[in-house]
């Protein structure tokens, strides 16, 4: 009986701990996917309005500041996030339920030269830091960031202002 | 009546003459004839089909070949086109479209300088193929272009920009008769075109 019993427990032992471990990894995977999905916080707002850039003390040149303001537009009709994308002073924005506002005010600007960047590939870029605020309604800060655009090897100085409003569009989709 | 009597005697030589037996030289005349009544009446033609035309000054039309670098609405950005100021407004036309801003609502018009390479493109992609680095050297090569930038706001208030690169020493000149026209700038005119 005893040798019989042992037979039985050795059998039994692999296929219980396999069992056990199976469920293991699961429960944590489970639990990493459930952390994952949480993610950060999303909200939601029909509209977003996009205030004319503020170039605050920087010495940014008009068209830079015209295309900071150009190409946000742009790039943030394209995330598709919201219904209505309006423009700074737009009447229409007035009677919009849940609209969001996106100020730009000028950090720091560098304005470099594309023959250099061009010629020495390490000299020359220019590059621009711009603080991102949207705000509800309410004054409510939901982003607050300063966000760096750049032109590094290949291309216009304006470049610059088009490799930013890309990366706040990557800002909104993430937040809204 | 001596006088009188002295074209009845050339019109008679002539008629003589030609009846001299040398037929090609009365073609020739003919010929010379018609060329320089037709030349001598080109021009009043042309200057009854411009009679024709509305009646716009030469002075009154400014006009240039622009790229739209950025904020043309319906328009495309880096389209080429030609930026003009036709009556009280900037017009671009480009891509087969037109749009026009009045010069009242200008808010802001300004001027910059700035460089473009003469080799852009496909032309420049292929130039990286050169080996020992012969492309930086082709990028050597570049032009320097003016940059009008223009902030304006349409009939709902809201606030658009554009900026437009066009040949050196062009950008001055659009200022110039936007500001005439009441466009409205925060730098002055005298000593523009900083930098």
């Amino acid at each position: 009986m005893k040798h019989h019993s042992r037979r039985v427990n050795s059998r039994v032992f692999p296929v219980v701990l396999s069992c056990t471990l199976f469920l293991l990894a699961g429960h944590l995977m489970g639990q990493q996917s459930s952390s994952e999905s949480k993610g950060p916080q999303k909200f939601s707002a029909s509209s977003i309005q996009i205030e004319a850039p503020d170039a605050g003390n920087v010495p940014l040149p008009p068209e830079f500041r015209i295309a900071v303001y150009e190409n946000l537009i742009l790039q943030i009709e394209k995330t598709g996030k919201f219904q209505h994308v309006y423009r700074s002073g737009d009447k229409d924005a007035v009677n919009a339920p849940d609209l969001v506002t996106l100020r730009t005010t000028a950090r720091a600007f560098t304005e470099g030269s594309q023959k250099k960047r061009e010629v020495t590939t390490v000299m020359g870029a220019t590059s621009l830091t711009v603080n991102v605020r949207i705000t509800d309604r309410a004054g409510q800060s939901i982003v607050d960031r300063d966000i760096k655009g750049k032109v590094v090897l290949m291309g216009e100085n304006l470049g610059a202002t088009y490799d930013f409003s890309k990366k706040v569009a990557k800002i909104i989709r993430d937040t809204f | 009546m001596m006088r009188m009597q002295n074209p009845r005697i050339d019109v008679s030589v002539a008629t003589n003459y030609c009846r001299a037996g040398k037929p090609h030289i009365w073609v020739h005349g003919l010929f010379l004839a018609v060329l320089s009544a037709s030349l001598m009446l080109s021009p009043v033609l042309a200057h009854g089909q411009a009679a024709d035309a509305p009646p716009v000054a030469a002075s009154d039309v400014l006009q240039a070949q622009v790229q739209l670098v950025v904020g043309g609405q319906s328009i495309r950005n880096n389209s080429k086109g030609t930026l003009s100021v036709v009556g009280n407004s900037l017009q671009l036309e480009a891509d087969g479209k037109k749009v026009s801003v009045e010069a009242s609502s200008i808010l802001d018009i300004s001027t910059d300088k700035d460089s473009r390479q003469d080799i852009t493109g496909t032309a420049h992609l292929a130039a990286q193929a050169i080996p020992y680095g012969g492309s930086r050297v082709l990028s050597l090569f570049s032009h320097e272009i003016d940059i009008l930038t223009v902030e304006f706001r349409d009939g709902n208030d809201a606030y658009h920009g554009a900026v437009f690169a066009m040949a050196k020493g062009k950008a001055a000149q659009f200022r110039k008769q936007l500001v005439a026209l009441g466009a409205k700038t925060t730098a002055p005119l005298a000593g523009q075109d900083h930098k």
